[in-house]
């Protein structure tokens, strides 16, 4: 198998990895261009031959997977290697399907989000109105049982109740995630966060869902609160939830 | 486009024939309009998916890949200087350098 043939199949799995390329080499050994993949548990698949070469490359790679940090090493006297980190595209889960998820869902595929749009009711999951998304159409609580929800998913709730809120709350948060946010009044907030509060979801996890939801741009219509949102998912792919939380308090939580 | 996007692109263009040459940027000093890992594709017809940069250096970046898909036929490490003094027509003035790895597929 060709080599950019297996990252697309390492990045199809959703996962997480070096691929080092020589850009500077006088050894004919080790041409520019060659590479290596390097996944977390340190092997190698590519096309460096030389033991030395690779047990070099090793050690800066894995590091480089650990800070998440690109950089470029030098493995020999003269032969340079950028080092990549590579991931998967940030997944999306929008739970309701209405007129902010209309927008949201575009702005979030053209930022490179896979996107995923769930909805109880057939008319508004419907695949003509998310081009490029995967919708489903089922009950809330069935639907997220089933769904993997990993650290790398991002997940906004915008369902048309409160109690459809709680519903996806309730499944949602027993796992990690990117991001949580949640739409709605600071009076329908509060009552949604002391319902999962009762059903047991535990203080410092109802503290990391993000509300109001989007960025405070002053949002009105539901075109504008999706580029908030949206905003707000750059913003914690970017820079973490501490990059939301600095812009937050830098204009008071006001909206 | 996103590193998957531009990696997914590159199987397909690869596999309906299309020589390209993809644009990485390995290494990058001061101010430049995107960080180190932005990449490109360049097809044989021009056409670019993807951006290292914008308007800033991208065309310097366009006629070294053709060159590598064209007529050298090899990778190429190239330096592009965003260091233009401000006011400089067309100039590039975003006051930093990068470093680009150029490879044909």
């Amino acid at each position: 198998m060709e080599l950019i043939d297996r990252v697309n199949e390492l990045l199809e799995k959703g996962e997480t990895f070096c691929l080092a390329t020589i850009v500077a080499s006088h050894r004919s050994d080790v041409p520019s261009g060659r590479k290596v993949i390097i996944l977390r548990d340190g092997s190698m698949e590519g096309e460096i031959e030389s033991k030395q070469l690779r047990m070099t490359l090793c050690d800066p790679a894995l590091e480089a997977l650990k800070e998440k940090k690109k950089r470029i090493v030098e493995i020999a006297h003269g032969v340079r290697v950028f080092i990549d980190v590579l991931s998967a595209d940030a997944k999306l889960l929008v739970c309701g399907a209405g007129h902010i998820a209309l927008h949201l869902t575009r702005f979030a595929r053209q930022v490179g989000f896979s996107v995923t749009v769930l909805d109880d009711r057939s008319e508004f999951a419907h695949t003509s109105l998310f081009p490029d998304c995967k919708v489903i159409a089922e009950d809330f609580t069935e639907a997220l049982r089933d769904m993997p929800l990993s650290p790398s998913t991002y997940v906004v709730v915008i369902t048309r109740g409160h109690e459809h809120d709680i519903e996806c709350l309730v499944e949602i948060l027993r796992n990690e995630t990117a991001y949580v946010g949640l739409i709605g009044s600071r009076r329908r907030i509060r009552f949604v966060l002391d319902i999962l509060a009762q059903e047991g979801i535990p203080q410092d996890r109802l503290k990391e869902v993000f509300t109001p939801i989007g960025l405070p741009i002053g949002a009105e219509s539901p075109a504008e609160i999706a580029i908030s949102i949206v905003a707000e998912l750059v913003c914690i792919r970017r820079k973490g939830s501490a990059g939301v939380l600095a812009l937050r308090t830098a204009v008071g939580g006001s909206k | 486009m996103t590193d998957q996007e531009i990696f997914r692109k590159l199987a397909e263009l690869r596999n309906r024939g299309v020589a390209v040459c993809l644009a990485t940027i390995v290494e990058t000093i001061g101010s430049t309009p995107r960080e180190q890992g932005a990449k490109m594709i360049v097809c044989v017809d021009g056409t670019l998916y993807g951006s290292v940069g914008g308007g800033c250096g991208e065309d310097n970046v366009r006629t070294a890949a053709l060159r590598c898909i064209i007529t050298t036929k090899t990778t190429e490490l190239i330096e592009v200087d965003l260091t233009d003094d401000l006011g400089t027509r067309n100039g590039d003035v975003c006051g930093g350098k990068m470093l680009l790895f150029l490879e044909p597929f």
